[in-house]
């Protein structure tokens, strides 16, 4: 078993008198798909904020590659490599892939002090990033505009790698997305573990989780109740968890 | 594939003002063949740089989004002109003229940019709020006179010509507007421009620092209003505390015919121009043919509809 890229010690956050998350302890393994599973307001999205940066955690720690780190803003999360891939997914539809991949930090040379972009270097950069996600996307120069859903989750993916992420959080990628998209964008992200990233997948959808996913924990009422491979697990067993039916998730719910 | 989209975009909008410009001059020479004079176009280029430079402060403003809009352009011209000659008749060196007024626009305009972005006013509301106070400010300043004693050497650059093209032109407006579309075209800044316009939130994700930017663009627009400011001293001589009536209206006219997106993110800097060109050479040859100003405003109010409307119906027929 590799080494866990991002341990999670006891995370904790309260938003005044209301505790969203409660001692939660988790490990991130490069190369591995990890989906979080949980009813609405079981606390995925808040542990994913905190691990994203945009949250503080109240209590516990975080542990990056055997460091401990405090992230206080998106930024800070990004320069450990943790890139995160929300729902409205950042993109600027007028401008064209390459530019979209390198917004924000783009390849320049400065002739008096202006930034001149370095177009063909980008859009090489781009091309190959596109071929080996196999992203079927053939033209770089494309607007964004003009890409189908699962299209633009390749070029999110491919912004998150250019930053040299190691860990992707991506936030229900097929929430909107049509049934030949997502399976595009479930081989995307089976493609992106293979390249060694670790990957975080928040979904709804069970059976997309079965399919993609190496690894499954289900979050409720703001603890993590399961922590279950995929070979050792079925969606029953999920499905329990996640309403609270399993018997440990009773037992462990009546002690509290 | 996506520059060539664009560079279509902006085609489609050159060749409308080409081909409105040709009828345009078309119709003024048959009602009056007389109108077209070398005076005339020399005339024309130089009322067409303070319009183009204006006109380019508020496209950039415009280009960023936000519901960007910059209403104080014509205050900003005013009153820069007029800050200039109270500093001249108050001592200051006559060399350092050109300086202080860019620097004046460009701090008027930075106040707006910080009404914009720190105390989040709309820029409707606070660019027409300095609007006021700044035209308001120049006609007080001066109780309403013009202020001469504009130094020789300014009108000097300001009233020469080469082969009938007026030095401002060639030495302002045509730099200005190259340096202008490179660096929308060819920089990172130019690149940020357009994703800023288009979709804020994005930009703001991936670490573009918008309200920065914003500031920055608004404080260049109250640059260029200076910088057409001192164009005005130096070709009409004095400084007169309504030179920049009705600019802010005519500017955005020009911006939005030369293809600048009112909702930011689209548009480039050459059909800015064309629009400009075609905005004042109309205006000339109506008031050569003696036309009533008020059909003036009439027929550009109504260029802008018919323009609008070309381009509305061109997006759903693609």
């Amino acid at each position: 078993m590799t080494a866990a890229f991002l341990v999670a010690r006891g995370i904790a956050k309260r938003f005044g008198a209301l505790t969203a998350l409660s001692d939660v302890d988790l490990e991130i393994r490069p190369g591995e798909v990890l989906a979080l599973l949980g009813d609405n307001g079981a606390g995925k999205s808040t542990f994913i904020k905190i691990l994203a940066g945009a949250h503080p955690p109240s209590d516990g720690e975080l542990i990056v590659e055997g460091m401990p780190v405090a992230f206080s803003s998106p930024k800070d999360a990004a320069s450990s490599g943790i890139a995160t891939i929300f729902q409205e997914l950042a993109l600027s539809e007028n401008l064209s892939i390459s530019e979209n991949v390198f917004l924000g930090r783009e390849l320049k040379r400065s002739v008096l002090g202006v930034p001149f972009l370095r177009r063909a270097e980008m859009r090489r950069r781009v091309d190959s990033l596109l071929k080996e996600l196999d992203a079927h996307i053939s033209d770089p120069e494309a607007p964004v505009g003009s890409l189908s859903g699962g299209q633009r989750q390749a070029v999110a993916i491919c912004r998150a790698l250019n930053l040299n992420a190691k860990l992707v959080i991506m936030d229900e990628p097929t929430a909107a997305l049509a049934v030949a998209e997502t399976r595009k964008v479930l081989a995307l992200t089976r493609r992106l573990a293979e390249r060694g990233c670790a990957v975080v997948l928040i979904s709804h959808n069970i059976s997309e989780v079965f399919e993609v996913a190496d690894r499954i924990v289900v979050f409720r009422r703001g603890r993590k109740v399961a922590e279950r491979l995929r070979a050792e697990t079925d969606p029953e067993e999920i499905v329990s968890f996640i309403t609270g039916a399993h018997p440990g998730v009773r037992a462990l719910e009546k002690t509290n | 594939m996506n520059r060539i989209r664009n560079l279509q975009g902006s085609t489609l909008v050159l060749t409308l003002l080409a081909l409105l410009w040709v009828v345009v001059v078309f119709v003024l020479l048959v009602l009056k063949p007389s109108v077209f004079s070398l005076a005339t176009v020399t005339t024309i280029l130089q009322f067409s740089t303070i319009l183009a430079l204006v006109s380019l402060g508020q496209a950039i403003v415009v280009m960023a989004g936000g519901a960007g809009i910059d209403l104080s352009v014509g205050g900003i011209v005013s009153l820069s002109a007029i800050f200039g000659m109270l500093a001249l008749k108050a001592g200051l060196p006559s060399f350092l003229l050109p300086a202080t007024c860019v620097f004046a626009g460009a701090v008027l305009g930075a106040f707006n940019g910080i009404l914009v972005t720190r105390l989040s006013i709309l820029p409707l509301i606070a660019t027409l709020g300095t609007f006021f106070i700044y035209s308001g400010l120049a006609l007080a300043l001066t109780g309403g006179a013009a202020q001469s004693g504009v130094p020789g050497w300014l009108l000097i650059w300001g009233r020469s010509v080469f082969s009938s093209i007026p030095a401002p032109f060639l030495t302002i407006a045509i730099p200005v507007f190259a340096i202008a579309g490179i660096v929308l075209m060819w920089t990172a800044w130019g690149r940020w421009i357009y994703a800023i316009g288009f979709n804020e939130r994005s930009a703001h994700l991936v670490g573009i620092p918008v309200d920065r930017a914003r500031l920055i663009l608004y404080g260049l627009s109250g640059a260029l209003s200076g910088a057409a400011a001192l164009i005005s001293l130096a070709w009409l001589g004095s400084g007169r505390p309504n030179i920049g009536q009705n600019l802010e209206l005519e500017s955005l006219t020009a911006a939005m015919l030369g293809g600048i997106a009112i909702s930011g993110g689209r548009g480039g800097v050459g059909g800015v121009f064309a629009a400009v060109i075609l905005l004042v050479t109309l205006k000339t040859g109506l008031l050569q043919l003696n036309v009533n100003t008020v059909w003036q405003l009439g027929i550009v109010g109504a260029l802008l509809v018919f323009v609008l409307l070309a381009d509305r119906l061109s997006q759903r027929w693609r």
